[in-house]
């Protein structure tokens, strides 16, 4: 990818054309389809887990969804662990990053990366390195959402 | 690696199998996949009264609805019904109209109204423990009140 | 002796008598295992920490290359040297570990052959005896550094290269006539080229400008012509990036055959690893130079080839803050004696 800069010079400009002729580009469609199916294989698996959830224990629907997300969590630590899920992820891209076993893969590989830099510094420190902005962005979203459904429903739009 | 893989499956197996000593009925079983259309029931054990399933009918005549099941207990009447995938997003409008319309026909009953598959499942358990001349009236009773209170979750 | 703008060429023609290479277990999987002393099964090294691992590639790759030599460590008179790992601490360890007299140096991955011109200078100028100069890098650590944990799962665009562990280190000596060792005869220095590219996920693309411009620089300096050299290898460009670069050559006007020119990042994995565009990292070169080619050109397979290391001189925190990727690329031809 050519830096968006708009101070490149006339040379740069003709290798970097040069360069896209070379550079291999992401195989999209392919990628997409791959995302699709895997992406959809995990939601299943999730649906499954809660479809077990509600038969065996007494999660309504509404209820379920605490349940099953950590159990979805959990099971893609272990695979983190057991170093297949990074395989996954080169293979089916934001298929297995978008739903919430990517978000358990980030924090869990993140905290066994840093684990040699001792458990406060390290794993501590760390560990939401990836996953934080995720955090951070997705707490102020729900926070700017609230607002704004707040103040509709004081003015009884809502 | 490839024993790592053959150990979880096994795993996976034993989990899933091994939950499923608790003996049930067909239907309840498969509730959440297939239409199982349970007959109106009442706790009480009596023959069900017209008006009720009569509610069952008008209910089940819904365009956005299908496989209905509709519990009498004391105190107030269960009605779960599964919305049609595409009209899924509306489900909140659905139970708003189906509570309105059966206050106005019935306004001195209580009804609890709930799409929820957890509900539904429960609904159609009852039902199959009810068949059985050994379940006593008192103990259907007492788990339709538990089933009303656990739509209060749902809300 | 300095020839033309930034060459030098060594008229005592030092000599490398022994060589030092190891490598971890993705490599012990790839295309040039045999070239290498020693593979290590897994990539902790029996350490607690990749870096410490990452000493350890350097320190047994100094151990091989002083015990084929017949030297022991106190012979030496310098070790020049470096990696990719925030202020090149596992080389400066292995250093207090070997106590060597020390040139930490930073050239990304041009690093082995920086290492190697700097160390035929001093020798070409009596200036040593025996000099070490080497390279390493180590996968995990290096990704730790540069991009995401190992284990996280993030789909690698076709342009992404793999870094290379392992280390390589040869012993520089001068020459002695009739030995039967490769001998290094000039080395051109390369200059920063920065061609405005920023993606880190494209080093090859980035840095091919750099490795031309070094190519063309030798051949302007000293005259000559590339049939001059049987083989004309590339540090760690990948496919992408060896594509530009043959271009870019040709364009300038030198006849440059495709056969005649190669890429120790395309060599040193077999097609089916799933490495994207090709190897990178310090050690990819002096794994391939230090092993596999020297091999090669003792068995007579290769005359005189030029071997151009090409770094990409960024740092995590410069593509961060959108900095384009400067590149840089140093050139050593090496040659049998006679």
């Amino acid at each position: 990818m050519a830096s968006k800069q708009k101070n490149t010079t006339p040379q740069q400009q003709r290798y970097q054309a040069l360069q896209q002729k070379h550079e291999k580009k992401r195989p999209l469609l392919k990628n997409c389809i791959r995302a699709f199916f895997v992406g959809g294989l995990i939601c299943t698996v999730g649906q499954a887990i809660s479809y077990f959830y509600i038969y065996f224990f007494d999660f309504t629907e509404q209820s379920v969804g605490n349940p099953t997300v950590a159990t979805m969590v959990f099971l893609s630590m272990l695979l983190t662990g057991f170093g297949i899920y990074d395989r996954l992820g080169q293979f089916a891209g934001a298929g297995s990053a978008v739903p919430v076993t990517g978000f358990g893969n980030a924090v869990i590989s993140a905290a066994i990366e840093h684990r040699t830099e001792g458990f406060v510094l390290g794993v501590g420190g760390n560990m939401f390195k990836l996953a934080g902005s995720v955090l951070l962005f997705g707490v102020f979203a729900a926070f700017v959402v609230a607002l704004i459904r707040t103040l509709l429903s004081m003015w009884g739009v809502l | 690696m490839r024993n790592t893989y053959r150990a979880m499956a096994i795993a996976g197996i034993l989990l899933l199998s091994g939950c499923n000593v608790d003996q049930q009925g067909k239907d309840s079983q498969l509730a959440l996949v297939k239409t199982t259309n349970p007959k109106p029931i009442v706790t009480d054990g009596q023959r069900t009264p017209t008006w009720v399933e009569e509610i069952k009918r008008e209910v089940s005549s819904l365009p956005e609805l299908y496989d209905v099941a509709v519990v009498k207990g004391q105190e107030g009447t269960l009605v779960v019904y599964k919305v049609k995938h595409l009209h899924r997003f509306k489900m909140k409008q659905i139970e708003k109209d189906v509570t309105s319309f059966l206050e106005k026909k019935h306004p001195k009953e209580k009804f609890t109204v709930s799409s929820d598959y957890k509900i539904f499942l429960e609904a159609v358990r009852l039902d199959e423990k009810m068949k059985s001349p050994k379940f006593p009236k008192k103990k259907a009773e007492k788990r339709f009140k538990e089933i009303v209170k656990m739509t209060e979750d749902t809300k | 002796m300095l020839k033309g703008h930034q060459s030098w060429v060594f008229q005592n023609r030092p000599m490398i008598t022994a060589t030092g290479v190891t490598g971890g277990p993705f490599e012990a999987n790839g295309n040039l295992a045999k070239d290498f002393d020693l593979l290590f099964e897994d990539l902790w090294m029996g350490q607690e920490s990749y870096e410490k691992a990452h000493r350890i590639l350097m320190e047994e790759a100094i151990k091989i290359a002083l015990n084929k030599g017949n030297l022991e460590k106190e012979q030496i008179q310098f070790l020049f040297a470096g990696d990719l790992i925030n202020q090149i601490t596992p080389t400066s360890f292995a250093a207090r570990t070997m106590q060597i007299p020390y040139f930490g140096l930073f050239g990304a991955c041009s690093t082995s052959m920086e290492g190697l011109a700097l160390a035929s200078f001093v020798i070409n100028y009596q200036g040593a005896k025996n000099v070490l100069t080497g390279a390493s890098s180590h996968n995990a650590a290096v990704e730790k550094q540069f991009r995401y944990p190992t284990e996280y799962g993030s789909q690698k665009p076709p342009t992404a290269q793999w870094t290379v562990t392992g280390a390589g280190v040869a012993l520089v000596q001068p020459n002695e006539p009739g030995a039967n060792h490769p001998v290094t005869t000039s080395a051109t220095i390369g200059k920063v080229i920065d061609m405005g590219l920023s993606d880190p996920f494209n080093m090859g693309g980035a840095m091919a400008p750099a490795a031309a411009d070094t190519i063309i620089a030798h051949f302007r300096d000293l005259q000559l012509d590339p049939s001059h050299y049987d083989l004309i290898v590339t540090g760690d460009l990948g496919r992408v990036g060896h594509d530009t670069a043959f271009e870019l050559i040709n364009k300038s006007g030198l006849e440059l055959k495709r056969k005649q020119f190669q890429d120790c990042g395309i060599l040193i994995y077999k097609d089916d690893q799933p490495v994207q565009s090709g190897a990178s990292g310090a050690a990819c070169s002096a794994t391939v130079l230090y092993g596999h080619l020297l091999n090669e050109m003792k068995k007579g397979t290769y005359k005189r080839i030029l071997l151009v290391a090409t770094g990409a001189l960024l740092s995590p925190l410069s593509f961060q803050q959108k900095e384009t990727i400067p590149c840089i690329a140093h050139a050593v031809a090496i040659e049998m004696n006679v």
